[in-house]
C-alpha cells in the first residue's frame, strides 16, 4: 500500500491539493496520529498532504496580551516558549505533560485539534482559556470557539477542504489562574483516565468572577463542565462549595468503559479531579 | 459483542412490521447504505459506508431475513460483510421484536456482532457508540417513512 506524498510550500497550494483530491487525501503535520492509524491499517488515503514546509503555519506570536499558536507549532515548542509561559504557565505545563519528548517534538497543535481524540491534553486547556480555532479553505478563513470544534470521537466540525491554521488565545483578565491536572494510574506517558482543565478569576470581594472547567477522556469529545461552572459563578468558594460543585460534573460527561477504567469509575474520578483542580486554583492565592 | 437497543416508532405495529421485513425498504433507512439488490432465496447484497472521523469503512456483504413470526412480531436478520480495502469482517445477527404500544410501536433490537480484523482496532466503546447512532437514525427514519 502506497500513497502520493505532497509537501506544498504555501497554504494556497495545500488547499488546492485538498480540494482536488477530496476524500482521497489526508492532511498531516507531525503525522503522529496518522502514523498510528496507517500502521493499524485504518487509513488508506491515495494522497497525503504534509504541511510542515508552510512557514506561515508555524510559530508562536504574542500580540499584546493575546497569543497565536500556528497550526504546525510542535508541542515541544509550545512547552518551551517564553511567550507561552508569560501568557499562561499552565498552558506551557499542559503541553509539557503530553506523552513523551519524542512525541512532543513531532506532534503539532493543529494536528492535535484536527485528530479530535477525546483523551488528548491540550483541548480541555484551550476550552478553559476560551481559545478560538482559525480554519482556512479555498473559500476563505473562519474562526470558531474551540468548544464547537469537537463533535464526536475523532470527528470535528471541519468541513471537507478545510485546514486548521492556528489557535488564538484571548487576553486573560488580570488575576486569572489556570491549571491542568490528569489522572494517570498506569504510566506517565499514557492517555489520562480523566483530565481536568480549569481557569478562574476571583473578584476583589473574593467571589468567583469567571470560572471555566473542561474535561478530557470523559466521553466522545472533550467537554465543558457548565454545571460545575454555574454552581460556582458569583459564589465565594470554600471547600464545601467546591466539593458540591465538583459533584455536578456528572451531568456534563458520558465516559466510556475502557482499559483505563469503567464508566462509573471515571465518573467518580472526574468528580475527584475536578475538585482537586478547583481547590488548587482557589488556594493558589 | 452484544448490543441492545430500543426505539419508539410512531406508527401501528402492522405497518412497522411491513416496513422492517421489506429488506430493501428498511435498508433505505439505515444511514450509509448504498443500493440493496436481491440475490435470490431471500438474500440481498448491499453495502454500508461507516465514517468515523478520517476512517471510512465500506462494508460489502449479504443480508438475509432468517426467521419471521408476524403473529409474535419477531424477526431475525443476519448480515455478513467485509471491508476489502482495510481488511476486516463484520458478522451480525439481529433479533427484532415489535411491541404494540397503542398508536406507537416499540422496536427492540438485540444484536450479536462479531468483528474481525482491523475494524476491531476501534474497540467496543467506539463501535457501540456508532451502532447506537445508526439504530437511532434507523428508527427515526422508519417513523418518518410511516408518518
Amino acid at each position: 500500500m502506497t500513497y502520493d506524498y505532497h509537501e506544498p510550500d504555501s497554504l494556497a497550494e495545500a488547499l488546492e491539493l485538498l480540494a482536488r483530491h477530496g476524500e482521497d487525501a489526508h492532511v498531516i503535520a507531525g503525522a503522529t496520529a496518522f502514523t498510528l492509524l496507517w500502521r493499524q491499517g485504518l487509513l488508506r488515503p491515495a494522497h497525503v498532504i504534509g504541511l510542515r514546509r508552510i512557514a506561515a503555519l508555524g510559530g508562536i506570536t504574542r500580540t499584546g496580551d493575546r497569543l497565536v499558536l500556528g497550526a504546525t507549532t510542535t508541542h515541544r515548542e509550545i512547552e518551551r516558549s517564553a511567550d507561552v509561559a508569560r501568557y499562561c504557565p499552565a498552558l506551557a505545563r499542559t503541553f509539557a505533560s503530553v506523552a513523551t519528548v519524542r512525541v512532543r517534538n513531532q506532534a503539532t497543535v493543529g494536528g492535535n485539534l484536527a485528530h479530535a481524540d477525546p483523551a488528548q491534553d491540550p483541548p480541555p486547556m484551550f476550552m478553559a482559556l476560551g481559545a478560538e480555532v482559525v480554519i482556512a479553505s479555498a473559500q476563505g478563513e473562519r474562526t470558531m470557539p474551540v468548544d464547537e470544534l469537537f463533535v464526536d470521537v475523532f470527528t470535528t466540525s471541519l468541513r471537507p477542504g478545510e485546514i486548521v491554521t492556528a489557535v488564538r488565545l484571548p487576553a486573560l483578565a488580570a488575576g486569572t489562574r489556570a491549571t491542568y491536572v490528569k489522572f494517570l494510574p498506569r504510566t506517565a506517558d499514557d492517555y489520562a483516565t480523566v483530565s481536568v482543565a480549569a481557569s478562574l478569576r476571583l473578584a476583589d470581594d473574593g467571589t468567583m468572577a469567571d470560572v471555566r472547567v473542561a474535561l478530557g477522556a470523559c466521553g466522545p469529545t472533550p467537554v465543558r463542565a457548565r454545571s460545575v461552572e454555574d454552581a460556582l459563578k458569583g459564589t465565594r468558594p470554600d471547600a464545601r462549595r467546591i466539593a458540591d460543585a465538583a459533584a455536578r460534573v456528572n451531568a456534563d460527561i458520558e465516559p466510556f468503559d475502557d482499559v483505563r477504567g469503567s464508566s462509573d469509575y471515571k465518573r467518580d474520578m472526574a468528580r475527584v479531579w475536578t475538585e482537586r483542580a478547583l481547590t488548587a486554583l482557589v488556594e493558589s492565592r | 459483542m452484544k448490543l441492545s437497543h430500543t426505539a419508539l416508532v410512531h406508527a401501528p405495529r402492522a405497518r412497522v412490521w411491513k416496513l422492517v421485513t421489506d429488506v430493501p425498504a428498511a435498508a433505505r433507512c439505515v444511514p450509509g447504505v448504498a443500493a440493496v439488490t436481491p440475490s435470490g432465496a431471500g438474500k440481498f447484497k448491499g453495502s454500508l459506508l461507516v465514517q468515523l472521523g478520517p476512517v471510512r469503512l465500506v462494508l460489502d456483504g449479504d443480508v438475509a431475513l432468517t426467521a419471521t413470526d408476524e403473529a409474535a412480531g419477531k424477526a431475525s436478520v443476519r448480515a455478513d460483510a467485509k471491508d476489502s480495502r482495510l481488511g476486516g469482517t463484520v458478522r451480525a445477527t439481529m433479533d427484532l421484536a415489535l411491541v404494540d404500544k397503542g398508536e406507537d410501536t416499540e422496536l427492540r433490537i438485540t444484536s450479536d456482532v462479531q468483528i474481525a480484523g482491523r475494524i476491531g482496532e476501534f474497540g467496543q466503546p467506539v463501535i457501540q457508540r456508532k451502532a447506537d447512532q445508526l439504530i437511532t437514525q434507523f428508527a427515526e427514519c422508519l417513523a418518518r417513512t410511516l408518518a
